[in-house]
């Protein structure tokens, strides 16, 4: 009887796995990643100059670089991250059962999903600044989003962008056709093949998927923004202490470029803030003063891991989305506060 | 000579019917000179050969990347072997004797290759991927269903209406719901009913969500080929003084199972197919690897190439299963006693 045998080794084989996995506990999430050593990150893998399989098989992007920052604030090692790849139905599902311990995942920052009685979520701070917009042929002769009635316009279901579509297009008394896909990819492939006279998704992603076309001149982003897409990091709701120590990972990140600390330097002002005890501030931020860090259940120095792993905002901005990168789109309202954007942090106090 | 002449006569006579066929044909030359050009020319097939470690393993870890692999080839090997070697009753005993063994053997070998274990080490789950875990997860899940589906099968032909009326609405439940919706309640609803730190392997999950369908339609084909044996060899094995349970085993199953045998290869290889829908679902085999590498920047817009090598491989696995069917029916003797 192969069968048998075969059927009963390999039920206990995996069930043997699936037993490994028990016996984790703890009062909040942030307890339970450190007691394991490794964090894990629900990721989309499938959104250039985010989240994409490099061709070494590493995953690379500015939500995965986010993730590598809370690692090593967390844990001490950038690298301890399981990433998880998951789709837009199903990132809230595998964050409420603890499958993933935080997203970093392009979603969203909205009531909806922030409050108790919608998704119930905890947001840390807004790491990319979004909107949505429209991508048409420049060949076509659509110049405003009023030219598009009677148009058809691809795109991707089950996300806000195409509620944000809808909303637009009825406030203005446009008719259209929608032409649903599943994700950005096969919207990208859906407006090249010619089925749609528009395709619609934030700005950035239309950006990411313009750099890429044969021909990125003989498209053109509207000028209208149909909707602010503040992207943000999120963890399970009611978990206070997982959520605050991601929401001050990413100031940290953010502080860190306003004071110019990088990940090259962050030796010399920590050597500096060690020397020079007048440098209050700085101290407090580097862990040499104070208990910042333990405030938040991580360790003094968390700053310096991660600014040492992953650099500030803007080193992590420019490896992905900068000038000189595969996909870049300008910082514009991404930028420092200081430099006309709107990216601030409290103080570290 | 006298075939042009006939042809001419018959354009003569039908002349529409001649232009029909002159069109068709430009049509067809015309397709296979645009798709030719455009496989040799047109397409820059780079995404594909600068990732095919990665087509074939996922995001396995780069220093164990040599498991999956290994595990593909013996695969591939076997099944060469498989088809190359005949296998007749008298001559060539032996390797009828082993092969079956191999291939029962190979499961396992794939589960600890892939897992790790037995001093490999451990791999999790989350980061098997590619067409390894295509053929892991169709494997496995055919390995589930068919037993299930047999089982189902002679319940659902059973006397005893208790377990008759079960397997029959068991059946009709899993057949009328569409696989997604199983495959959806497996990835994202049993996890809410867990309990908070219990967690399943997501690719046993799938493996069991898979088998759970597949059986409904395995167990159809399975009573198929059981209705298809007379009632008259039941009784000739009782005569025999064969217990009931004997001559299932010995008499009515191995024939029965003989005659689904193309309807059970039209269950695998849809399967095979249906592991796709996974990539939905965030689990990254042939194409979920496929759409993380659409994303990367360097190679935004190679749609085409990339679905038509992924239309290739599933052909070719699909190919290689129902040869490897063929081979198994035409292996043995069928209802008549005769060799096929």
């Amino acid at each position: 009887m192969p069968f048998r045998t075969l059927w009963v080794s390999l039920a206990a084989a995996l069930m043997l796995q699936a037993c490994a996995t028990l016996g984790e506990g703890g009062a909040s999430r942030l307890g339970l990643i450190q007691q394991r050593q490794t964090l894990r990150c629900g990721v989309s893998g499938k959104i250039p100059g985010f989240s994409f399989l490099s061709s070494d098989g590493d995953y690379s992007g500015l939500d995965i670089d986010l993730c590598r920052a809370f690692a090593a604030a967390f844990i001490g090692d950038a690298d301890a991250i399981e990433f998880r790849q998951l789709t837009a139905p199903e990132r809230f599902t595998a964050l409420r059962t603890g499958e993933v311990d935080l997203l970093s995942r392009n979603t969203t920052f909205n009531l909806s999903r922030d409050a108790a009685g919608g998704n119930g979520v905890s947001f840390a701070p807004v790491v990319f600044h979004d909107g949505q917009g429209l991508m048409v042929k420049t060949s076509r002769g659509i110049r405003t989003i009023d030219d598009l009635n009677g148009e058809t316009i691809c795109v991707g279901s089950g996300t806000t962008t195409e509620q944000n579509l809808n909303d637009a297009f009825e406030a203005r008394g446009i008719a259209y056709t929608p032409i649903k896909y599943q994700d950005l990819n096969q919207v990208v492939a859906g407006y090249l093949q010619g089925r749609c006279a528009a395709m619609t998704s934030d700005r950035s992603q239309l950006a990411a998927a313009r750099s890429g076309f044969a021909k990125p001149k003989q498209h053109q982003i509207l000028e209208a923004v149909l909707s602010k897409e503040p992207l943000a990091p999120l963890s399970a709701g009611g978990d206070q202490r997982l959520g605050d120590a991601m929401r001050w990972v990413v100031y940290a990140l953010i502080t860190a470029e306003e004071l110019g600390i990088t990940k090259a330097n962050v030796g010399d002002w920590l050597d500096k803030a060690n020397k020079q005890t007048e440098l209050t501030r700085l101290r407090r931020f580097l862990g040499v003063d104070g208990d910042l860090g333990m405030k938040l259940g991580l360790e003094a120095d968390f700053v310096v891991k991660t600014i040492a792993a992953t650099g500030n905002y803007g080193e992590i901005y420019n490896r992905h989305l900068g000038p000189n990168s595969a996909v870049p789109i300008p910082r514009g309202i991404n930028q420092l506060y200081r430099d006309g954007g709107a990216m601030t942090a409290p103080p570290f106090q | 000579m006298r075939a042009c002449k006939a042809l001419i006569r018959h354009c003569r006579f039908y002349p529409i019917d001649s232009v029909l066929s002159l069109g068709v044909i430009a049509l067809i030359i015309w397709v296979l000179w645009a798709s030719i050009s455009w496989i040799v020319q047109a397409a820059d097939w780079s995404v594909v050969s600068s990732h095919l470690p990665l087509f074939a393993s996922g995001s396995y870890p780069l220093d164990q990347r040599w498991r999956p692999l290994l595990w593909i080839s013996l695969l591939a090997a076997l099944t060469l072997i498989t088809l190359i070697v005949p296998i007749k009753r008298g001559s060539n005993r032996w390797m009828g004797m082993v092969l079956p063994w191999c291939w029962v053997f190979m499961i396992p070998l794939g589960l600890v290759l892939m897992a790790g274990g037995l001093g490999l080490t451990p791999v999790p789950s989350r980061a098997w991927g590619g067409i390894s875990l295509t053929l892991l997860l169709t494997v496995c899940s055919a390995v589930l269903a068919l037993p299930f589906g047999i089982l189902l099968a002679l319940g659902r032909t059973s006397d005893l209406p208790v377990l008759r009326h079960s397997s029959r609405l068991y059946i009709d439940v899993m057949r009328a719901v569409p696989l997604i919706a199983v495959l959806f309640f497996g990835k994202l609803l049993i996890p809410l009913f867990l309990p908070m730190q219990l967690e399943i392997n997501q690719v046993l999950r799938a493996v069991v969500a898979f088998a759970l369908f597949a059986a409904a339609y395995v167990a159809e084909d399975v009573r198929g080929g059981l209705q298809a044996i007379p009632e008259t060899q039941r009784e000739a094995a009782a005569v025999l003084g064969l217990s009931p349970l004997q001559s299932l085993q010995l008499v009515v199953l191995p024939q029965a199972l003989r005659i689904a045998i193309p309807a059970l290869t039209n269950q695998a290889i849809g399967l095979l197919q249906n592991t796709s829908l996974m990539a939905l679902l965030g689990l990254v085999e042939l194409l979920g690897i496929a759409q993380n590498l659409l994303a990367n920047p360097a190679f935004i817009g190679r749609h085409l190439e990339v679905y038509v090598w992924l239309g290739a491989l599933y052909w070719l696995f699909c190919t290689a299963m129902a040869l490897l069917a063929r081979k198994i029916e035409h292996s043995g003797p069928t209802l008549n006693g005769r060799s096929a």
